[in-house]
């Protein structure tokens, strides 16, 4: 599989999961009605509202808010030439426009992109990460967090953040209801098949968990797909691989203020351990690697 | 009704037709901006070996041969207009760049001197975005000339003024070269 088909592939699963995602919230909203009566379907407008007001106010300011909540500093070229000189590079392989510059002092290495679009994007390394890689390899991550800022991955995850937000305001809200008697509509419509209501707890209990899942699930695709986007750029799958070696060698990790912002990273700030698989937001390194050897082999 | 209905499959159809009409002008358009890019990558490598053949000269003055093969490579570079000019001019000048950096490894205070280190990151990044100025321009050439030749977008290439365009293709003779097999 090269990079092009791979790009493709990784495409039709975010989409394939954002379809997923509308469907949970269609679902969530179907089981709502159900157990409660069709009355409640007024709430679900103040769910999507209150969720998408606090993601959407976020994603517009992507860049200040990441900056504040991961302590980056911006930078100008005369900072660090040689970091220019590599973005440069990798802005005339991908075509997109210059992105600002931050530097995390952290002795971890890691990196990360964020941005509402091009234009705005912003790519941040720590002091580790500089210290640690060679040109090639500081390449690689480049082309990665620009591949990021070229899949419009904030906008992607903005979109999935607001699907789970307003999933799990929806299931709190009706969980309060249920032990409030907000139940009474039931008794007016005569009941109802209580298998049906049955079901339709469950889901309203299991929603937000699945939706979480399909949020680490969005952005273990888009992680991929920056890979595959990566080498596409700099047609050196060897560069990100040694880079990603360099990474899953290391185990120190950033000092994070916030799991809010642990999917933008290149290499997750969680302890891997303690996440399982399926709550994950970046797929395996030892995969990863894997997937670009292939490449590489392909010459 | 009727009216309504043809109406619509009109409209339709004219924004199909401004759809492809824009999208070949839109390739055509990148195309000329990724050239223009090789162009300023080329312009700053060629601005940059003055500069280095005399530092490399302060050191290593009998290597004679290989400051006139980079002085007449990047003579040819700079005056070379077409497509395919260039791109063989460039490929000579990556050529003679690569003897001139292997000339320098035999001087250890050549290669020991800030002066040089510094010149030879700026060499290797300029070399770097030379090289991805001209694969961005050949991968943009490839969608153009695909859009030109295929159906439906290919009924509209004459309309646009829009034709095929020329690969930027290097005549490297160290990646035509067969590796060594020794037993």
């Amino acid at each position: 599989m090269n990079f092009r088909t791979m790009q493709a592939a990784n495409r039709r699963k975010t989409i394939g999961l954002l379809i997923s995602m509308g469907v949970l919230v269609w679902v969530v909203v179907y089981a709502a009605m159900t157990y409660f009566g069709s009355s409640t379907a007024g709430i679900v407008p103040i769910a999507v509202g209150i969720s998408l007001v606090s993601v959407w106010g976020a994603y517009y300011g992507s860049d200040k808010l990441v900056l504040t909540m991961t302590g980056a500093k911006l930078i100008q070229e005369s900072d660090n030439p040689k970091l220019f000189d590599l973005i440069h590079e990798v802005t005339i392989a991908s075509g997109l426009p210059m992105p600002k510059v931050a530097i995390v002092i952290d002795s971890a290495p890691n990196a990360f992109a964020t941005g509402r679009n091009p234009e705005h994007a912003l790519i941040a390394f720590t002091t580790g990460i500089l210290d640690a890689m060679d040109r090639d390899q500081l390449q690689g991550v480049i082309a990665h967090e620009m591949a990021h800022v070229a899949n419009r991955d904030t906008l992607v995850s903005a979109v999935a953040a607001t699907t789970a937000g307003a999933i799990a305001i929806l299931s709190d809200m009706l969980t309060r209801m249920m032990f409030f008697g907000g139940g009474r509509d039931r008794n007016r419509e005569g009941g109802g098949n209580p298998l049906a209501l049955v079901v339709s707890l469950v889901i309203l209990i299991l929603a937000p968990l699945a939706a979480m899942m399909l949020k680490s699930a969005i952005s273990r695709k888009r992680e991929s797909l920056a890979d595959a986007t990566a080498v596409s750029f700099t047609r050196n799958p060897a560069g990100l691989r040694s880079a990603l070696e360099v990474l899953a060698a290391d185990s120190t990790v950033v000092h994070q203020r916030s799991t809010a912002v642990a999917h933008i990273w290149i290499e997750s700030p969680l302890d891997a351990k303690s996440v399982s698989k399926l709550f994950s937001t970046h797929p395996p390194i030892a995969e990863r690697i894997a997937v670009l050897k292939s490449m590489e082999s392909l010459g | 009704m009727e009216l309504i209905i043809i109406l619509g499959v009109i409209a339709l159809i004219a924004v199909f037709v401004i759809s492809q009409y824009n999208r070949l002008i839109r390739l055509n358009i990148t195309v000329d901006e990724a050239w223009a890019q090789i162009e300023v990558q080329l312009k700053r490598r060629a601005d940059l070996i003055p500069n280095l053949v005399e530092t490399v000269k302060g050191y290593a003055k009998h290597e004679q041969s290989t400051f006139d093969a980079v002085v007449t490579a990047r003579a040819k570079a700079t005056t070379a207009t077409t497509v395919a000019d260039t791109a063989a001019a460039d490929g000579m000048l990556t050529q003679a760049l690569r003897g001139l950096l292997a000339v320098a490894e035999a001087y250890p205070d050549l290669k020991a001197s800030t002066n040089f280190l510094s010149l030879q990151e700026e060499l290797s990044t300029t070399e770097n975005k030379v090289a991805f100025s001209r694969q961005f321009y050949n991968d943009n050439v490839r969608s153009l000339n695909t859009a030109v030749k295929t159906i439906p977008s290919s009924f509209f290439a004459g309309f646009a003024k829009v034709t095929e365009r020329e690969f930027y293709e290097v005549e490297d003779p160290q990646d035509r070269k067969a590796p060594n097999v020794t037993f």
